[in-house]
């Protein structure tokens, strides 16, 4: 079994990223939903197995590092719009899990992420 | 049926490891016969009806990781495994074919699989369709059901209504439930003295020359037990069971050569509202069968806006119709092959799997058709699921659709594992004996999908069963209960 330690780090790792997406993809989602499609991505995220595990820690560590450069929001912004093989990847699996969280939870939103 | 609680160390003459589709066939058959059976079950008890179906929350309860799986491959494939008591059959879509008699000839054939007598596995289907209950809608199909059979009838493509494993308290679908292992045979199993254990995963077998012996196992607050037995019956699923196996190291042909039905999916819009959210249409489209398979998933609005997901920028305003649109897939009969490895300090198996070039030809053409289908059923438009996919309206779209399309770009996915410990006496590509027991171990059976020596080109869970309850029946025929 993974230890607690290590969830925790892929939650951290996972989150802002997603966050990032959701913001990006769904302006209007509210704040508090968009918290909780986080917190579900993240939750999954944690229970995936093993080796799909490993490798989306690696991916994910280099969105965040990404991430931190100046600018670099922009940048994984862009990277998450191209369909980059292996790469493109990670943000193809936030982005499924968190669509699939908001019309699951809230049928009616709208495109944008608004509540109808 | 209660499940007991798990406790540090446990005994059985008979140990069954999981309790799904074989493993609960398996405990019944040796219940019945008189043996001591402990069935564990690593996921937990989840009552019928208590859990939304098709839903996130139930992905959460029964479905192993969520339903976050992956096979590796280009593309790779996403598969689901269900990960409770009565396992893929509590949250499957209940859809029952009868083991195709001829493939079972082939098997019988190209795998050397002794005694392996059509009449004798139809007999037996025949006697779970009664305890299953598999029957008919009844009254009309759903309207997402009968986009499939309209559209089929305008094509001239055969199309026929699956029967399912449902008990109808009145005369219309939505009545309907589902005739699982929780509600069959674990109980039945129980009837005849078998215990079942949930919440508690077998990590390993103690294996010494041949025999094993013991099981470790963790429990569901992490403490880790043993349970001593005389027989194992290794009944984890496609993928668990070999990687169990490989585990313990039992060597031979195991989790080398796993079988899937690769499909992809559309969805497809109408005039008018047709969504129903916690069902699955009973229709599908045969006419290119074995090679290609069409019918309809589970849609509910989470689901569709999966479906919608890979191509979002120019199809996420057809979300707000969700109530207009269902989901529908193109199943393949695959010639690639995947395999399971269990990695030394790694919690779950590596999975793999490759498409062959034919396969993902297939895969194209099955889009194609069965978006032709959707446009000859009434939709006004069609929703491909591949990144760049456009949305089809018309022939001419179809056209685009066929040339923009790749595999290496879709969602490729698969409910439908089998064949990773195949039986029969063949051991360069065979895992078990012509009855499940492992090749080189006295006491070690597989009773699963796993040992079905290929896809079976229909859904298989009817056919999972019925080898199941053939061979625990030969093993109770030949094994002595201690009692
Ligand atoms: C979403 C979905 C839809 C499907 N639809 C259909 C359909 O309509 N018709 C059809 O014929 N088939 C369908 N199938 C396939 C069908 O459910 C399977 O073929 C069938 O359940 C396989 O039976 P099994 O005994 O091999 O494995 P399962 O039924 O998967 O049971 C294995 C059980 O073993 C447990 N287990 C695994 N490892 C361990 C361990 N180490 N310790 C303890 N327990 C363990 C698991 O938790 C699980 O509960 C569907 C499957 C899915 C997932």
């Amino acid at each position: 079994m993974p230890s607690a330690s290590r969830l925790r780090r892929l939650d951290t790792i996972v989150g802002p990223f997603a966050d990032l997406l959701l913001t990006a993809d769904l302006p209007q989602l509210p704040d508090a939903r968009r918290a909780e499609v986080v917190e579900f991505v993240q939750r999954r995220a944690n229970g995936v197995p093993s080796f799909t595990r490993f490798g989306l820690t690696v991916i994910a560590l280099l969105y965040r590092g990404v991430m931190a450069a100046p600018g670099g929001r922009l940048v994984a912004r862009f990277l998450a719009s191209k369909s980059i093989p292996l790469l493109g990847e990670y943000p193809r699996l936030i982005r499924s899990l968190g669509y699939a969280y908001v019309w699951d939870r809230w049928p009616d939103t709208l495109p944008t992420g608004a509540a109808s | 049926m209660n499940s007991t609680a798990a406790t540090a160390q446990m005994h059985a003459e008979v140990l069954v490891i999981g309790s799904g589709a074989g493993g609960a066939t398996t405990a019944a058959v040796l219940a019945q016969a008189g043996f001591d059976v402990l069935i564990v079950e690593e996921g937990e008890w989840i009552e019928q009806g208590s859990v939304v179906p098709f839903s996130l929350q139930q992905m959460d309860f029964q479905y192993r990781a969520g339903g976050v799986t992956v096979a590796l491959g280009l593309p790779s494939i996403a598969y689901t495994e269900g990960r409770c008591a009565g396992g893929g059959t509590e949250i499957n879509s209940g859809l029952y074919r009868r083991p195709p008699e001829d493939l079972l000839q082939r098997w019988a054939t190209d795998f050397c699989i002794n005694d392996l007598r059509p009449e004798e596995v139809m007999s037996i289907a025949n006697e779970v369709e009664q305890v299953i209950s598999v029957s008919l809608v009844p009254g009309p199909p759903s309207a997402p059901s009968d986009v499939l059979r309209r559209g089929a009838e305008r094509l001239g493509w055969q199309n026929s209504e699956i029967p399912r494993w449902m008990k109808y308290a009145s005369g219309d679908a939505s009545s309907g439930q589902r005739q699982s292992m929780t509600r069959t045979y674990l109980p039945q199993a129980a009837s005849h003295g078998a215990r079942l254990v949930t919440g508690c995963r077998i990590d390993q077998l103690q294996m010494a020359d041949g025999k094993a012996t013991r099981a470790t196992t963790t429990l569901g607050d992490g403490r880790h037990g043993t349970i001593d037995f005389r027989h194992v019956f290794v009944c984890g699923g496609a993928i668990q069971s070999p990687a169990l196996l490989q585990r313990s190291r039992i060597a031979g042909y195991i989790g080398r050569s796993l079988a899937v039905h690769p499909t992809v999916k559309l969805t497809a819009r109408f005039a008018d509202e047709l969504n129903v959210p916690g069902d699955v249409p009973v229709h599908q489209v045969k006419e290119f069968a074995p090679d290609l398979s069409f019918g309809g998933s589970a849609s509910q609005p989470g689901l569709v806006a999966l479906a919608l997901s890979d191509q979002w920028r120019t199809f996420s305003r057809a979300i707000t119709d969700w109530r207009r649109m269902s989901i529908y897939y193109a199943a393949i009969t695959s010639e690639g092959r995947g395999r399971v490895r269990a990695v030394r300090g790694l919690r779950d198996p590596i999975v793999t799997y490759a498409l062959t070039r034919r396969d993902r030809a297939l895969l194209g053409s099955g889009l194609s058709r069965l978006a032709l289908l959707m446009l000859e059923a009434g939709a006004d438009e069609v929703y491909p699921s591949f990144r760049g996919a456009p949305v089809v309206r018309n022939r001419r779209d179809l056209a685009t659709m066929q040339s923009t399309f790749s595999a290496a770009k879709a969602s490729v996915m698969t409910v439908h594992l089998c064949s990773t410990v195949p039986m029969g006496e063949d051991t360069r590509r065979c895992g078990a004996n012509s009855f499940g027991r492992v090749h080189d171990t006295t006491n070690v059976w597989v009773n699963d999908a796993s040992l079905l020596p290929t896809a079976p080109g229909v859904n298989p869970q009817g056919t999972v069963m019925a080898l199941a309850i053939r061979n625990a029946r030969r093993f109770a025929a030949t094994e002595r209960p201690r009692g």
